[in-house]
């Protein structure tokens, strides 16, 4: 299940951060993906591949930590968004669906005109969609 | 001389009318709504000009809408609401509202929206609780009754930007101005 998703923009600024589980772990879960943000960094001015695929978008799994693993996205604004989660198997195709629809999500909230770029993102529909996609996030897996 | 053509349908009259992409239009007039907020910085004084718009606007949208809509003469104020609501809205909008709330005499009724083009991804914030973010229609909808000789009054009973599950506004036709002439009949 995912215990936390990041919204960082292009200068490493954070826009939004949401956390699924007990505030203790709150601090934890930052600086889990203040670091994710490093790795990003990395794989984004050394592409492993010697023919970048077509979708650059979606990083797929940045590093594993001890009980995490934290997803990657990047939007061709150069806008991060991450996902950590405590799931031991994520199916790729299931971390992909959800960072679409989270993609979208994102979208419509910076869409509203009272929405100033660079700053964090105050919408309260986007919180509640965010929660309705995390939540639907784990059930796609169990059989 | 060719016979008149019938009304259209409020459907083929979308159809017939060129169109503009939505999400440019509810772009557009969000990046209106900040502008005049930035400049005026009242939300009283933003919902006045916004109302002014409307009003320019309809003034001159009657016009086109006569024109493209070949509607004939309605007897009362009844039709004319429903004309405006079903015609009017989707023709300009693309969405059709329906006329509720007749008072006893006829001259005051709610129009009700479900849908609104204009404030699709809009979340008003905190500091602008008394904006009214439609304000333009309210403004159309006087301009343009007050060409064709209703003078009316229009005030926002529910905005689904407060939390209400539709839009309504109740338009109240105050005066029915008939035909002025410049020149005396007598002379």
């Amino acid at each position: 299940m995912i215990v936390c998703v990041a919204v960082v923009g292009h200068q490493n600024n954070p826009l939004y951060l949401q956390s699924f589980t007990e505030a203790d772990d709150a601090l934890k879960l930052h600086h889990v993906v203040h670091c994710s943000l490093d790795v990003i960094g990395e794989r984004v001015n050394n592409p492993k591949r010697n023919a970048p695929a077509l979708n650059e978008t979606f990083l797929g799994l940045l590093y594993p930590t001890e009980n995490y693993k934290v997803y990657g996205y990047l939007t061709n604004t150069k806008v991060k968004f991450i996902m950590v989660t405590t799931d031991l198997d994520v199916k790729d195709a299931d971390a992909r669906n959800f960072f679409r629809k989270f993609h979208a999500a994102y979208v419509d909230a910076v869409s509203n005109p009272f929405h100033v770029p660079g700053k964090k993102i105050a919408s309260r529909s986007f919180g509640a969609r965010v929660s309705t996609i995390v939540k639907s996030f784990g059930s796609g897996t169990t059989a | 001389m060719p016979p008149p053509a019938a009304p259209k349908s409020g459907d083929a009259l979308f159809a017939s009318v060129e169109r503009v992409n939505a999400e440019l239009f509810t772009l557009t007039y969000g990046a209106i709504v900040r502008q005049l907020l930035t400049d005026l910085e009242e939300v009283e004084e933003v919902n006045k000009q916004l109302d002014q718009m409307g009003y320019n606007i309809g003034t001159r949208l009657v016009d086109e809408f006569l024109a493209k809509s070949n509607v004939s003469r309605c007897a009362d104020f009844k039709e004319t609401a429903d004309v405006i609501a079903k015609l009017g809205f989707k023709m300009f909008l693309g969405v059709t509202a329906t006329v509720t709330n007749w008072d006893a005499e006829g001259t005051s009724c709610s129009f009700v929206l479900e849908d609104n083009p204009l404030v699709d991804f809009v979340e008003l914030p905190d500091t602008c609780q008394g904006l009214q973010y439609c304000n333009v229609l309210s403004g159309v909808i006087r301009g343009a009754l007050e060409m064709v000789s209703m003078k009316t009054e229009v005030t926002w009973v529910r905005d689904m930007l407060r939390g209400d599950d539709a839009y309504e506004m109740r338009v109240k036709l105050t005066k029915q101005v008939p035909e002025e002439y410049p020149y005396k009949d007598d002379d």
